[in-house]
């Protein structure tokens, strides 16, 4: 029982984030549109079920929280509080206390840091305001301004009788019971074991129990009956109220004790908004069905029919299929050296299966980027406000899908890139105005599929890098030899290197030259590339190239002498055979005329030190990445492969043009190339040669 | 619980017998303990990693896990081992200073045998005249009357020291211009 309860408050906080996050969602939609009445309901509905299903767990710190928040928004919806730019701020950090609140729960007996209690304190004292009914009522709200149940505490009887099925819906009664007394206080309780069966009928998982509670509370019918929402349709309750034998408390502990620590205050609020509530309607059943009802269609209709699955199994299941692939592979292969025709069609046709499951288990992993780039509309408009420029964020390409992965490790090194351009790139408002250019600055985010990668672009319409001062910077540092002239796309990367800042001066957010040469470690260390490009005074584009997926790829077999390399099939664009006459030509040129356009070769086997003579008839592979284009020459081409990466480990981390390794349906290894490592590495070298770049190339 | 591992400890280190695998390099006999050692394969289907420095041999295929070869005769400075019908892999467990635990392939000339050498046969090792590096070397075991040299294997292989031999390997940055 105890494992399943987990199970549950762990989706609870899974959950729960998610209802954050779309609270956050809305919250900045209401900003943009004060008016939107489904926004609020939306924010009220996310608040409420946390609430609910915090107290279902026992979650006390998240309850009376929520409910200080939950309370405020209710005022909000039935327009007894108007948005403003501050509630909106303090609505803001209210969901990210709950996200904090939540956390602390999901690590299971961890208590908050004193920062965030204190944090709590302010938080709960601005909501306060704007709990406030009106000037008129004390801000601790008095029994005595409530005529109908002045602080009077009644005397309930709830009977209750769960649902054999209550355990199976992952429910237990306890929890109602300890959620019950946050409302008051439990005088009597008498178990009925009425409805047990007998022994031999007895089933270890049904609930046959039921209670019949005598409970003193101040609470009103609806809020007390608001605690069995969760298993009203399997169970009968009854609550009546005995109201002949209310005690007249009068002055309960709890709304009396002076508000000194956090915790009382927050719990004297809790009980003074119940009144508040009693005051207005009491909500009843039916109110909260409706109220219900859109939650339910609401999140249907957004997310389809979804199942939640562990990543683990996903990942396990990934593994599995990558090994099948492999072992099917390995099959063909026998297959075909053993020349039976049926024999091979039955391999062939098991793996034109495998290579289907395969695709629908990566795509199992790809989910769209739209999550993260919304995730950065809070970050936009809260770093905005703190510049003190007018930011408008435009996101288009969110639908595009990647691998979770990346999807997950690619969000730092955005929010990097994203304050940059907010805090450097973005001009002060009188700055743009100045240069004939709209006051609010544009951030763009997109993203695209480009030649099997997938491309992030982060462009904003600034000042723009300014080359000048980077080339300046980078001599003054080194990184740039006197003298030498650097193309623009070269200045530009620059600001990569690490340590480089040109910022004048040091912000909050940026500025100290740490940083981008992390962006880009993490991108590079995605398998991706970054580069930039800028035009003075109109701006700067920041693109990031990512592979789709991490853990298989399409490769295409090359071989040189006895080796088995691996060429990833995105990056080749043709194949050409090279003849002897023309590889004797080519080979004292060091490039090919391929159609009228120069191809420079790179010689593999040189490259490798492979030992022994070439092959007497060799090939071209054609390959390209983003603008660099190259033809590798090897002695055989071997056709596709369907390649599950293996990492080479870190014995291997100084090696470069090698990305990894495969093994073969033949069981050997073969090493995949990273083409663009490879290139730039080639580059270099030859760069090298050239005394001038001498230097660049080796402070590189 | 820490008494008795204390007294496991100090029992190993004195009086207790532990199991070392004994293997040719040459004509010269090296021992390892036994307890890193993950099994002993046939030496076979290997693939070469190009620029990298001349101990890491390649890398083979474990039932389905890539694991690097080295070289144990490059990695002591001397030329490469000659491939043999004899030539084994010892798979061995290394830890890197992360403490991430790998799986590295040992080439040997010959596997011997194991043979357990009391702690009170093993010698501390000379400073100097092994012709190997002294921190390599764990201590001198006599086995029949010879010399054995009982490899500190943490120490040889050393991910991180090895990585950072290939970064610095004039073989990693000889690139040919094509």
């Amino acid at each position: 029982m105890s494992i399943n309860l987990d199970q549950a408050q762990q989706t609870f906080i899974v959950e729960a984030r998610e209802q954050l996050q779309a609270m956050e969602e809305s919250l900045l939609q209401l900003e943009t549109d004060p008016g939107d009445d489904d926004a609020i309901g939306a924010i009220f509905r996310a608040a409420h079920t946390i609430k609910g299903s915090a107290g279902l767990f026992g979650l006390e710190p998240i309850v009376s929280f929520t409910h200080i928040v939950e309370d405020v928004l209710d005022r909000l919806r039935n327009g007894s509080v108007e948005v403003d730019a501050g509630l909106i701020a303090v609505l803001l950090k209210s969901s990210d206390h709950m996200l904090e609140l939540i956390n602390v729960a999901a690590n299971q007996g961890g208590t908050l840091p004193p920062p965030a209690l204190q944090r709590e304190v302010e938080l709960c004292q601005i909501l306060q305001e704007y709990q406030a009914p009106s000037p008129a009522a004390a801000p601790t709200p008095a029994p005595e301004t409530n005529p109908s149940e002045p602080g009077e505490t009644r005397l309930w009887h709830i009977s209750l009788r769960f649902g054999q099925d209550v355990f199976r819906n992952g429910m237990d009664p306890l929890s109602f019971l300890r959620y019950l007394q946050t409302l008051g206080e439990i005088v009597d309780i008498a178990t009925l074991t009425d409805a047990l069966p007998a022994a031999e009928a007895w089933d270890a998982e049904s609930c046959y129990l039921g209670f019949d509670i005598a409970f003193r509370s101040a609470a009103s019918h609806g809020a007390i009956n608001e605690v069995f929402d969760f298993v009203r349709e399997d169970c009968e309750i009854d609550i009546v109220a005995i109201d002949d034998a209310a005690a007249p408390q009068g002055n309960t502990g709890l709304v009396t004790t002076s508000p000194e620590p956090p915790e009382e205050n927050t719990a004297l609020v809790a009980t003074g908004e119940l009144l508040g509530d009693q005051r207005k309607t009491p909500r009843m059943p039916a109110q909260i069905a409706t109220d219900k009802q859109p939650v339910t269609s609401d999140s249907k209709g957004k997310d389809g029919t979804y199942v939640r699955v562990n990543a683990d199994k996903l990942d396990e299941l990934i593994n599995l299929v990558g090994e099948l692939v492999i072992a099917s592979a390995g099959a063909s292969l026998l297959a075909r050296t053993c020349h039976n025709d049926p024999l091979q069609e039955a391999t062939s046709s098991v793996s034109g299966l495998v290579e289907e499951i395969l695709d629908g288990a990566l795509r199992l992993r790809m989910i769209p980027i739209g999550e993260t780039f919304n995730r950065f509309r809070r970050v936009v408009r809260d770093v905005s406000q703190e510049l003190g420029k007018d930011i408008d964020l435009i996101i288009s390409g969110a639908e595009t899908e990647l691998d979770k992965t990346v999807v997950e490790k690619i969000g730092d090194p955005l929010m990097h890139l994203l304050r940059n351009a907010m805090d450097h790139g973005i001009e002060t408002a009188e700055a743009r105005l100045a240069a004939g250019k709209p006051a609010k600055g544009h951030l763009h985010l997109n993203a695209y599929h480009d030649s099997g990668s997938i491309v992030l672009e982060i462009a904003d319409d600034g000042a723009g890098l300014n080359r000048d001062r980077i080339l300046e910077k980078a001599q003054e540092r080194g990184l740039v030899p006197q003298g030498a002239s650097p193309t623009d796309q070269e200045i530009y990367n620059l600001i990569f290197e690490p340590g480089f800042s040109t910022a004048q001066a040091v912000t909050n957010l940026s500025g100290r030259g740490v940083g981008m040469d992390v962006v880009k470690r993490n991108i590079t260390l995605l398998r991706g590339t970054v580069d930039l490009d800028s035009q003075t005074g109109k701006g700067t584009v920041v693109r990031i190239r990512l592979p789709l997926t991490l853990a298989i790829i399409n490769g295409f077999l090359v071989g040189i002498g006895q080796s088995t390399y691996v060429i990833p099939l995105d990056m080749v664009q043709e194949c050409i055979e090279l003849s002897e006459d023309d590889g004797l030509a080519s080979r004292e040129q060091g490039y090919l005329d391929l159609r009228g356009e120069v191809l420079p070769l790179v010689y593999l086997r040189d490259h490798f030190n492979h030992e022994g003579p070439p092959a007497r008839r060799q090939n071209v592979v054609v390959v390209r990445y983003a603008e660099l284009k190259a033809g590798l020459v090897v002695d055989d081409l071997l056709g596709e492969f369907q390649t599950v990466i293996k990492p080479l480990g870190k014995l291997f981390g100084a090696l470069r043009g090698i990305s990894g390794s495969t093994i073969l349906g033949s069981g050997a290894v073969a090493l995949i190339l990273d083409v663009p490592a490879l290139l730039t590495q080639i580059a270099q070298a030859e760069n090298r040669f050239n005394p001038t770049q001498l230097q660049q190339a080796n402070a590189r | 619980m820490g008494a008795i591992a204390t007294t496991r400890q100090t029992a190993l280190a004195v009086e207790e017998e532990a199991q070392y695998l004994t293997f040719m390099l040459g004509t010269e006999m090296f021992a390892i303990g036994i307890l890193c050692i993950k099994e002993i394969i046939e030496y076979g289907n290997l693939t070469v990693v190009p620029m990298m420095p001349a101990f890491v041999r390649g890398v083979i295929n474990l039932r389905g896990a890539v694991v690097p070869v080295v070289d144990l005769s490059a990695r002591f400075g001397r030329p490469n081992s000659a491939i043999s019908r004899r030539s084994c892999v010892v798979i061995i467990e290394a830890s890197s200073a992360d403490g991430l635990a790998q799986d590295i392939g040992l080439l040997v000339d010959t596997v011997s045998a194991v043979l357990e050498i009391p702690a009170s046969q093993i010698e501390p090792p000379p400073s100097f005249g092994a012709k190997i590096r002294a921190d390599f070397i764990s201590g001198m075991a006599k086995v029949d009357g010879k010399f054995v040299i009982v490899l500190e294997v943490d120490r040889v292989l050393s991910i991180d020291e090895m990585s950072q031999l290939a970064e610095a390997s004039p073989n990693a940055l000889e690139v040919d211009a094509p």
